[in-house]
């Protein structure tokens, strides 16, 4: 017991130190989310609790999932920091347990699995008294699920097939959720959850906790004693099985050892192009991401088949290409201070031979995927061959100018520790990347998808220049960058700290607390708002595209959606131009630590 | 004659700490010089800046007379480097990482080819054909450092802690292949904090402390009469010179 406390204070104090400026906001605006999110699981054991068990089963599946797609989950308290001590696995793997639930994710689930008691009380004292072990127990189970899946995917990067496997998986999961709304569909088909499902969400552990509240309140008790029992079993398992697999967390991902044919490169452009080719087919983390981009193309454009439409098929290569463009957003990062050399051999051409590397993995792919399917099903052949070809460019030209501009430190190679899938320590920062460049690479499509609805074939040309324009332009606006601020971005690399120089902007740091605050909520919302919430459902509109998604302006009735999209639009720029200001204000010279000094002391 | 390396004034501040405060060094031609410092002293913050790894906030650095900031290209083909602990391309074998980087410093693939062959076998990594640079040890990872800064045959060698984890055997190879280098009118910078190394190998020495050069100049002028050891402890070292004992240690 010693133990899980001094580990559950050490993550308190490390979470402490770590709330700071623009992370607290994250973390904030995170909480704020998953809070809504468990309120509204709350709010569905009171209003339609046919639909608890489909909703834990989403909990579950996001406390398996997340982690994979989290950088590896939370790393607070490592295991390797008591390696020295001695201690037998399954002390260490109950202690690292009682830090793991020292949280924000452990508390919001704690309180979306209050809808568990409440559906409970509604049917009476003895219910309500059972959710309450209920809802603990499951609360272990879905921490201790989360820890053995990254385990497990942390030796499954171990060999090349068993990555292959788990990118298959992830993607097909990921795209399911994604396309959520088919599911929505088929419920408000059927008239409510369909008998499969409901077998199915109680039958996994997600949904034993229901089933022994359900089970209360019919007065099946065997039924109770043995749904509580079980989810107290599996916890038991899985407490040892993670005991065991703490014990082979050894070693970083496996490179594959494949035949190593001789570099035959005669050019500079050509060195890095081998440099990198040989990177994506031997690194497993590659390899994982990339069999990961098109195992959620195929599946995200699949899986409308369910409800007899087709017409999605010809999308998967497109949903690839963007996908894998997100995969390598961190693209510098990953490699890590390797950077040293690019920087001592200025006129090599780097991004270049990074941009023909990734084109030469991702363009066959895209065509074996397009091609066939949008034949198939003939398909809209303009619209898809031109926005492919724009795509193709957009992402060779985004991923190495995302990659400079927003370069987020990763951890060198060669010193990951056990688990793989940490290529970096700020998480956070590295999948605000992924979705910038899921917004980006759409935007780089759009003028070919328009000129392609319009004008049909016309669109094929625009998309060609453009995808083009984009890897040339992009491309040439990362090397730039490179060369001009290479210095300034190993140093980032080697130490995880920014060293700007006086600019024209105020270092975030240099802010106040309270306009730290500020722009860190900004920052974050700024492109919420003016992405995902006003031009892409903009474009929905324009194109006529038929998904209301999460996007808020078309689910209000007609006369309202342009409105709130301008307006979306408007506050997204507002935004950003309110934290642009903020940190002009406060632009680094001479007098700004009198400024500071005076911004503290200002009535407002 | 131009120095191989002239640094005049450089400054580094991180935040509020000054790393590097105005540090002043001159390596002649065909010297063997030696920096040496505590941990934190500034050494490695220097030479990076020194070859054009980090920007500095003041200061100039000319490598045989060509500014590292101004002539980039003309000064960096002119000096090998081996950072400390700093990534490689880590999926490539040793000989695909020689091949890869004398292309990118454009060097003939057929010159290329020859030296990685050579470099490979001198330094004893060619039975490590196979071997990713990842699976490497830490003195493996050196000499491959080593080598790649050998490579495209620069006039100046800068080298941050290059027998660090180094077996002895494997730092006899290297020790040799310096002598030779200068031997052979090449000039070397090397950082330490192994003294009796300095003193063995170098020719010229710079005591860093602080942030700034504490003593520099011929290895006899730094040290006079003393050990380096004892010049040095002296020089950076702690108030009253007495190291402190752990009372619970000794019975």
């Amino acid at each position: 017991m010693a133990v899980a406390l001094t580990m559950a204070r050490m993550k308190i104090a490390i979470i402490r130190n770590s709330m700071t400026g623009q992370r607290a906001g994250l973390i904030t605006l995170g909480g704020l989310l998953g809070v809504a999110l468990a309120v509204g699981t709350i709010a569905l054991s009171l209003t339609g609790p046919e639909l608890l068990g489909p909703a834990y089963a989403v909990w579950m599946l996001g406390w398996i999932l997340g982690p994979v797609f989290a950088g590896g989950g939370d790393e607070t308290i490592r295991p390797e920091f008591f390696a020295p001590l001695g201690l037998p696995p399954r002390r260490l793997a109950a202690g690292l347990l009682a830090a793991a639930f020292v949280g924000i994710a452990p508390v919001i689930s704690l309180l979306a699995l209050t809808g568990l008691a409440v559906f409970g009380i509604r049917q009476g004292v003895a219910a309500g008294l059972v959710a309450l072990p209920a809802l603990l127990l499951q609360l272990v189970v879905f921490v201790l699920l989360s820890k053995v899946a990254v385990a497990v995917f942390g030796l499954a990067l171990r060999s090349r097939v068993s990555a292959i496997a788990a990118g298959l998986i992830n993607g097909m999961v990921l795209a399911l959720l994604g396309q959520g709304w088919v599911f929505a569909v088929a419920y408000s088909e059927a008239g409510g959850v369909p008998p499969v499902v409901a077998d199915v969400v109680r039958a996994v552990p997600s949904g034993w906790g229901l089933v022994a509240v359900e089970s209360a309140a019919a007065g099946r008790w065997g039924r109770v004693a043995a749904a509580l029992a079980a989810l107290a079993l599996l916890a038991v398992l899985l407490l040892a099985a993670w005991a065991v697999l703490l014990t082979r967390r050894v070693g970083r991902a496996r490179a594959a050892t494949g035949g190593r044919r001789p570099m035959r490169a005669t050019t500079a452009t050509g060195a890095v192009l081998g440099k990198e080719t040989r990177t994506w087919s031997r690194d497993l983390v590659r390899t994982h991401q990339l069999t990961f981009a098109l195992a959620y193309g195929v599946f995200f454009a699949a899986i409308p088949l369910l409800m007899g439409w087709d017409q999605m098929l010809p999308w998967a290569g497109p949903i690839f290409i963007l996908m894998a463009a997100a995969m390598s957003a961190n693209i510098y990062g990953t490699d890590g201070t390797a950077l040293w050399l690019t920087l001592l051999t200025p006129r090599a051409g780097d991004v270049r031979g990074r941009q023909l590397a990734w084109l030469l993995f991702v363009t066959p792919v895209a065509l074996a995927l397009t091609l066939p399917l949008t034949a198939l099903v003939d398909g809209p052949w303009p619209l898809v061959l031109s926005i492919m070809f724009a795509l193709l460019g957009g992402g060779a030209g985004l991923v190495p100018l995302v990659s400079v501009y927003g370069l987020v430190p990763g951890i060198d190679p060669h010193k990951r520790g056990g688990n793989p899938l940490r290529t970096t320590e700020d998480d956070g920062s590295a999948t605000g990347m992924m979705y910038a460049m899921l917004a980006l690479g759409l935007l780089t499509a759009l003028p070919a998808g328009i000129v392609a609805l319009r004008y049909g074939w016309a669109g094929v040309p625009v998309g060609l220049a453009t995808g083009v324009l984009c890897w040339w332009g992009l491309g040439a606006l990362a090397a730039r960058r490179l060369r001009g601020h290479g210095p300034e971005l190993l140093h980032l690399m080697r130490t995880g700290r920014r060293d700007t120089g006086a600019g024209t902007m105020a270092r975030y740091e240099d802010l106040p607390r309270r306009d730290q605050a500020i722009v860190g909520l900004c920052m974050t919302l700024c492109p919420i708002a003016l992405f995902p919430q006003g031009i892409v459902p903009g474009v929905f509109k324009i194109t006529g595209v038929d998904s209301r998604a999460w996007f808020l302006a078309l689910y209000l009735p007609s006369w309202a959606q342009w409105p709130t999209i301008i307006l979306m639009v408007l506050l997204g720029v507002a935004l950003g131009a309110a934290s642009i200001h903020l940190l002009q204000k406060y632009r680094r010279r001479p007098d700004h630590a009198e400024m500071i000094e005076r911004a503290r002391h200002s009535p407002d | 004659m131009t120095a191989a390396l002239e640094i005049t004034g450089l400054v580094k501040r991180f935040g509020e700490k000054v790393a590097v405060d105005g540090v002043d060094l001159n390596v002649p031609q065909g010297s063997f010089y030696g920096l040496v410092g505590q941990n934190g002293a500034g050494k490695t913050t220097t030479l990076s800046m020194a070859v054009g790894l980090l920007r500095p906030d003041g200061g100039t650095a000319q490598i045989f007379g060509a500014d590292v900031w101004a002539d980039p290209t003309r000064a960096k083909a002119l000096v090998g480097v081996l950072p400390d602990g700093l990534a490689m391309p880590e999926r490539l074998t040793g000989r695909e990482v020689l091949t890869y980087l004398g292309l990118l410093r454009g060097l003939p693939p057929e010159v290329v080819a020859e030296r990685a062959e050579e470099l490979l076998a001198v330094l004893e990594l060619d039975q490590a054909e196979k071997t990713l640079v990842i699976e490497y040890s830490t003195g493996m990872r050196k000499k491959i450092g080593l080598a790649t800064a050998l490579l495209h045959a620069p006039r100046l060698l800068v080298l941050d802690e290059p027998f660090e984890a180094v077996d002895p055997v494997s730092a006899a190879t290297i020790k040799t292949i310096l002598r030779g280098f200068v031997a052979g009118g090449g000039s070397i910078v090397l950082s330490s904090h192994v003294m009796a190394l300095v003193e063995q190998l170098c020719d010229h020495v710079a005591v860093i402390d602080k942030g700034g050069v504490a003593a520099a100049g011929t290895l006899s002028q730094v040290r006079g009469s003393q050990t380096l050891e004892d010049r040095f402890v002296e020089l950076v070292g702690a108030d009253d010179g007495e190291a402190k004992e752990l009372s619970w240690l000794s019975r």
